[in-house]
Parts: C-alpha cells; structure tokens; sequence
C-alpha cells in the first residue's frame, strides 16, 4: 500500500518515465503512421505527389506516410486541422506557395511550421495557342508595352500563385497583361479555343498539347533553359528576374522534437533518392529544378519566398 | 477506325479477366453513388492505387466503370429516401421522391434506370463518333457562352414556380445570393464572411443539397408525426413499358443531347447537365406545373442527362487531355501516373486504350440496367424498417458522408443550417427547385459573366455579341416574357371564370 511518504518519489519515478519517454521513443520513430494534411482533392498533384514519396517511405520506415484532404475555405479548414492535432512528429503537412500567400495575407502565419523538406520546384511558363500572331516572346513583349493590359493571360484560382507569378512579370518587364482565373480544364479550353491570348501553366500538365503541336511555349520562368525545350528562352536570360515556381514541401509543427525532424528529414530524403519515387516525378515532368532542400536551406528559402511575395502582392493591392 | 475496334475487342477478348473489372467498377461505382458522401470522385480516387497492378487499359477500363455506375447510382437514394447520393442525383429527387411518395417508387427507379442507361449509350456513342469535332466545338464556348447557358437554365426558374411566379422568383434569388457566400471567385477576397475565417469555405453545393432535401425531409417528416410506414409499398423496380418509354421518347433525346454537350464543356459536368435539362424539360413541357409532384418527365430528364455527359465529359479528356468534370481530372491522374501523357495524341498513339474504354463503357451501361435493378431492390428493403429507424439513420449518413467529401467540419454546419432553411422553404411553400437552380447555376453564370467582361474589357455589347451568346440570351428573354404571359393568361382565365359564375 502507498504511504503518504512514498507518493512523490512514486510520483518523481512517473515524472523521470515520462520525461525519459521521448527520448526513448526517438529511436524507434517512426512507430505508428505518419499522416501529411494537404488542402487539395484526392487524385489532385499535392495528393499523388504525398503519395509517390509515401510508396518508398513506407519500405524505408518500416510505416505508412497517407495524405489526409481536407479541401476548402482556401485551404483555412485544412490549416486549422493541422494547427489542433498533437505535435507528436506523426502529422506533417505538405506546403507549398499557396501558404506563403496565406502568410502573406495575415491568414496563415509561417512561423507556426518547421519546414521540413522542400521536394519539388516546378517551373511555370507562357505558353499561347498555335495560331497565336506571337512567335516570340519579345513579339510579345512589344504588344504588351504599346497596349498595357490588353493581352489577356489565363491563370488558375483567383489571388493566388499564378496571380503572383504572372504579377511579378508585370512588374518585372512592364509588358503588362491582365489575368483571368479560371478552373484548370478551362483555363487550357480556353487558351486553346482562343477566348484569351496565353495561359501561365507548368510543362508537366501542357506537354500533351505542345507535343501536339496545339500549342507554343514562348517563355520559361526558370534559371536555365529545359532541355525538353531548348528553344524556349527564360525570363532571366531576357533579364527579367521571374523565376517563382511552384514547389511541393513537408513541413512539420514548429514546436517538433528536433530529433524527430532530423530522423524525418533522412527518411524523406531516401524516399525522394529512391527509383520508385524519381520515376514518378519524371512521369510528371517535374524533374528539371527539383532539388531536395533540407530545413535549413528550406527555411531559407521561405524566407526569400515570403520577401518575393509581399512585395508582389502589394503591388497588387491585395495586401492591408 | 474499324482496325481500332477490332483491336480493342481482341484486347478486351484475349482478357477475360477485363469483363470481371467491368462487372466489379459497375457494382462499385453504383454503392459508391447511391450512398451519400460517397459520390464518384471518390470512389475512382480510391481505385487509383488499384490500377497500378493492371496495364494502363485495364485501370482506365476500371476507372470508367465506376465513373458510369455511381451516375446512375445517386438516384436510387435520391428516389426512395430524397437524399441523393451524388450531386448529379439532386434532380432526380424533385420528381422522384415525389413519385415514390406516391406509392410508385418502382416505377421511379425503373424510369430512373432505363433513362440513365439510355443517356449513358447516347453520351458513349457520341463519345465514339464526334469526339474530335465535338471538342473543337465545344471550344467555342468561352465565358460568355457559359454565361448564357447558365442563364438559359436560371430563367426556367419562372415556369417551376407552380402555383406562385413570385415565390418561385423569391427561391431562386435566395439561391442565387446564397451562393456568393464565400471567396470572390475573381479577385479572392472574403465575400459575406463577416471576418470569420469558417465561412471561407462557403456555401457549397454538396452539404447545401443534402440539408435542404434530405435533412430538410427528415425534419418534415419528424414534424408529421405520423407513422409513415406504409407510404412507399411498390419497391420492386420495373423497366418502363414501351408505352410508358414511348411517351418520355422527347425528353429523353433532348436531355441525352444536352447531356453529351453540356458534359464535353470543360468545368461544368453532369450535375449542370441534369438542372438544365430539367429546365428544359419544365420549358417544354405542356404542363409545366405537374413537375415536382412526381412526373415520369421529371426523373428521365435529370437521369438521361447526368448520364449521357458521362461519356460527354469524356470526350476533352481523350481530345484534347482537359478533363471535362472533376471524376475526369482525378482519372487523368492516374493516367499519367501510368506513364501516359494525355493530349490530342492520345487518340492516335494509343488507340487500343481508347477504343477499349469506348467499348467498356458500353458494356457498362447495359451491366449497369442488370445490376441496378438487383442493387436498387436491395436498398428498398431498408424502407420496410420504420421510419423512426430509418430518420435518424439518413440524419447520420448525411452528416458522415457531408464530412467525408472534404474533411471539413464546417461543410457540416452547412448542412445542418440549410437543413433548417430547406424545413422553412418546404413549410411556407416555396419551391425547392427553384431555390436550388439558382445555388447550383448561379456560380456558373458570375463567374463566367466577370471572366467575359473581364476578357471584353468590361465592353458589354463585346460580350453579348457573339453568336451563341445572342441566341441563347435571346431564347431566355423570350421563354421568360412567356412564361409570363403564360402565368397572366392563365391568372385572367381563372378571374374570369369566377366572374362569370359570380355573376
């Protein structure tokens, strides 16, 4: 039976089990599923891109990674999910620009994420249909300066991050144009039915129609040129400083166990080096600039992210 | 051409095995409609991962299978319980429920069936004959163009007032304004949020329709307080009769086409298709005014368009690689992860893949006649249970499978709010149908009509000048003097007659 006296030592003996738990857990961490949150349709590029890692992670790790959608609400209800779960190493959310605008627009605040590893960089481009007066970007360009505003640019989503990047081109070369959000089916049904002038989408999802010939790339917004595309010129080449590209990341909590992020990291990092998961990201033709960032650099990196896109949005007007 | 088919049915011959997918996706893809929350998106989404076993042909055989059996699969709970299962089966429960309420749900699923199945081979044999030149076309449709389709649908709101234009107006405008809640689809601002960050999500379709018909009909049926057990008897599904077939033969062809087209648009699917085909068939009908109250019109119209832009929705998918609905986007997901590129090579590079989808698509609505009936026998079962069982039950699947679709919770509330409002809808009489055009066309039509100004640099003779604009801006001005006219004709007859017997 517990005496009076024996009740803080048996208390202090809870307390040193408890506290020596972590410690005990991180090496065998991960020891139950890891679940990433992604604010995007099931099927959608967030959600297969969580899943092309989660594949040879799960060989890796000994334990599953599953992608939990939780859609809507500009990605709110998702973000709000993540911030109430439990900050126990076992859920990550999957990032991308679409949070930095967020920060950006005071509803989601950065400093609430450990960055974890940024995956994928994609690089966005201009492309116009095959009939299009412009064979060149500097044709373009030039229509664009005489007549501001009056080349039409399909984008997808309002606000968001081909706003942002089609933004940092108005500012950049002063050919301004004016963007019209869509859906992503209709943006390329639209572009190619020639109800607007061009459309800023990735290489991957407009391959089809430019191998097909339907459609031209006229301008790449990357540091080097693709070399599926070799005739195709950067931004920057033209001096034009537009490299914003979409990229995929894994964040965790900001209050994570470092331990927990460092054993993360290194799981993640064999799962992105592994065949199983560079076959899958060559399918998507993401390939070009995906360089694995670690959560040093990819702290970094947010920090220039969010710099980039403050100053955009408020040229846009779009920030208080 | 005829090479291609002989190679698809030598594939789909030299694998047996491809029939049994068929058979299974058609199974999979009707329990996955007819249970709410659980629409087809979701189940082609899960069967993803399933697909990498198969080849590329054998996943997309698979894929489509599901896509047409969860089409015809929402009506079977939109019919017996006026809970549809997947958006698109929303229509379905204006006469369908109705009609089963009458003592015929039968008959409903039965016309239900046949129509989807009709609808389905219609939109597949378009699919296989016009798929290249009905994608060029359908490129002509820019914002403008969905404008005016999408205001064409909103301005039948008129006819299916019955009793009362004024109320009929009164719902489709709250439908309309309800709709704006959330963010600005052009600029991304907040839109009625009142600074809470929850109503970002807003209004959305799904959770909307589900409170406002079958939260909304447990309500009034907790309210009854009677036991209403018996109400619906007649559940073993019957195929209409030729005759019965017969006299829906118009509706039937006009939904079909409409279905195919409206399915073969970029970004508006089958849930559009089925509301202004029933617009249409309320326009055309020669009584307006029975719709709602469960007529046979009524089911086919929806059932025979949701299903026929199936194959409609396809069409840009293999075209052109644009998927045409959200169900498509998710399959060209997997296509790619198969290593297949989709684009207007598709149908030149891989031929024995497309036309074998072509083939299996086919198939897949004649299993789907066979199976339906099976599936929907089955499910009437659950209405011998009493209705004190069965409420809350709906209550529970609805709330479950509301939260499924986007792991929101607010989505929840959504549904428990519009459940209330579609209660107060029902009991002041005003019409439901109404209200929900509006909520499900009136995204459409501002969204299209801003990107147009937006393109037309705000010139608005620029933006209503074009060809299919015009005619179908002009269409809904004249339907809508009309209905009018319509309604004043028919107010004056009635004045008079009881003048005459007053006097």
């Amino acid at each position: 039976m517990l005496s009076l006296k024996t009740i803080p030592t048996a208390a202090a003996l809870a307390a040193a089990t408890l506290l020596s738990a972590p410690a005990a857990l991180a090496e065998d961490y991960p020891s139950r599923t890891v679940e990433v949150i992604h604010a995007y349709g099931p099927g959608g590029g967030t959600d297969r891109f969580v899943r092309a890692v989660a594949q040879p992670f799960e060989e890796i790790a000994g334990q599953s990674m599953v992608p939990i959608s939780i859609q809507g609400g500009g990605g709110m209800p998702a973000y709000a999910n993540f911030q109430q779960r439990r900050s126990d190493g076992y859920t990550m959310k999957a990032i991308s620009p679409d949070q930095i605008i967020a920060h950006v627009l005071g509803r989601q605040d950065m400093a609430t994420f450990q960055p974890l590893a940024r995956v994928q960089y994609d690089q966005g481009m201009i492309v116009v249909p095959a009939d299009s007066p412009f064979q060149t970007i500097e044709e373009f360009i030039a229509h664009a300066r005489e007549n501001p505003g009056d080349l039409t640019v399909g984008i997808t989503g309002a606000a968001g991050f081909d706003d942002t990047a089609m933004g940092l081109w108005n500012i950049e070369t002063g050919a301004e144009v004016t963007t019209v959000p869509f859906g992503s089916s209709e943006m390329v049904s639209n572009t190619l039915g020639g109800q607007v002038d061009a459309m800023h989408e990735e290489f991957g999802p407009a391959r089809g129609l430019i191998e097909s010939g339907d459609m031209r790339p006229l301008v790449v917004f990357s540091d080097e040129r693709l070399p599926v595309l070799p005739d195709v010129p950067t931004a920057k080449e033209l001096g034009y400083d537009v490299t914003l590209g979409r990229w995929r990341a894994f964040a965790m909590p900001a209050d994570a166990d470092p331990e927990h992020v460092a054993k993360m990291f290194d799981l993640v990092s064999q799962a992105v080096a592994s065949d199983a998961y560079q076959e899958v990201q060559e399918q998507a033709a993401l390939q070009f600039r995906s360089v694995l960032l670690g959560p040093d650099e990819f702290a970094e990196f947010i920090e220039q992210e969010i710099a980039t896109y403050t100053e955009v949005l408020t040229a846009l007007g779009l920030t208080e | 051409m005829l090479e291609a088919y002989g190679s698809a049915l030598a594939y789909l011959f030299g694998n047996p095995s491809s029939f049994l997918l068929i058979i299974f996706s058609v199974i999979w893809g009707i329990a996955f409609g007819s249970v709410p929350g659980l629409t087809g998106i979701v189940g082609v989404a899960l069967l993803i991962p399933f697909t990498f076993v198969f080849d590329p042909t054998a996943g997309l055989l698979l894929l489509a299978g599901v896509y047409v059996g969860s089409t015809f699969g929402g009506s079977i709970s939109a019919i017996l319980f006026n809970t549809p299962g997947s958006p698109e089966a929303a229509c379905t429960a204006l006469d369908g429920y109705p009609m089963a309420k009458k003592g015929q749900a039968g008959k409903a699923l039965g016309i239900a069936l046949a129509s989807s199945a009709i609808g389905g081979i219609f939109g597949t044999i378009v699919l296989m004959l016009l798929a290249p030149p009905m994608a060029q076309f359908a490129l002509n449709f820019g914002p403008p163009e969905y404008f005016a389709l999408a205001v064409l649908g909103i301005t039948a709101i008129s006819a299916i007032g019955g009793g009362s234009v004024l109320k009929g107006l009164v719902a489709g405008l709250l439908g309309l304004g309800i709709a704006t809640v959330g963010l600005d689809p052009i600029t991304g601002t907040e839109r009625f949020t009142f600074g809470n960050l929850s109503l970002l999500t807003g209004i959305s379709f799904v959770p909307a329709i589900i409170g406002t018909f079958a939260l909304a009909e447990v309500l009034q049926r907790a309210g009854e307080r009677v036991s209403t057990k018996d109400v619906i008897t007649d559940v073993s599904t019957k195929l209409p009769s030729l005759k019965e077939f017969m006299a829906t033969r118009i509706t039937l062809l006009r939904s079909s086409v409409i279905g195919s087209f409206i399915g073969a648009l970029p970004g508006v699917g089958a849930t559009t298709a089925a509301f202004i085909s029933y617009s249409e068939a309320v326009r055309w009908s020669k009584r307006p005014e029975d719709f709602g109250t469960g007529v046979a019109e009524g089911i086919a119209a929806p059932e025979s368009a949701n299903n026929s832009a199936v194959g409609g929705s396809m069409i840009p998918l293999l075209a052109l690689g644009i998927p045409g609905s959200a169900t498509t986007a998710v399959m060209l997901g997997g296509l790619t992860i198969h290593g297949i590129i989709p684009g207007p090579l598709l149908m030149e590079t891989n031929t024995q893949l497309v036309y074998t989808v072509f083939i299996g698509m086919f198939i897949a609505n004649i299993l789907m006649l066979i199976f339906g009936i099976r599936m929907a026998r089955y499910f009437a079962l659950v209405l011998k249970a009493p209705y004190a069982l069965v409420g809350p039950a709906i209550v529970v699947l609805c709330m479950t499978g509301v939260y499924a679709l986007n792991s929101n919770i607010v989505d929840v509330g959504v549904m428990l709010a519009m459940g209330a409002f579609g209660f107060l809808l029902r009991k002041l009489k005003y019409p439901i149908a109404s209200f929900v055009i509006g909520l499900v066309l009136g995204p459409i039509a501002e969204r299209s009509l801003r990107q147009g100004l937006v393109i037309a640099d705000y010139n608005y003779w620029e933006f209503a000048a074009r060809p299919i604009t015009a005619i179908l801006l002009v269409g809904s001005i004249a339907s809508l003097v009309y209905g009018f006219y319509g309604q004043w004709k028919r107010h004056r007859e009635v004045t008079q007659k009881t003048a005459t017997s007053n006097g």
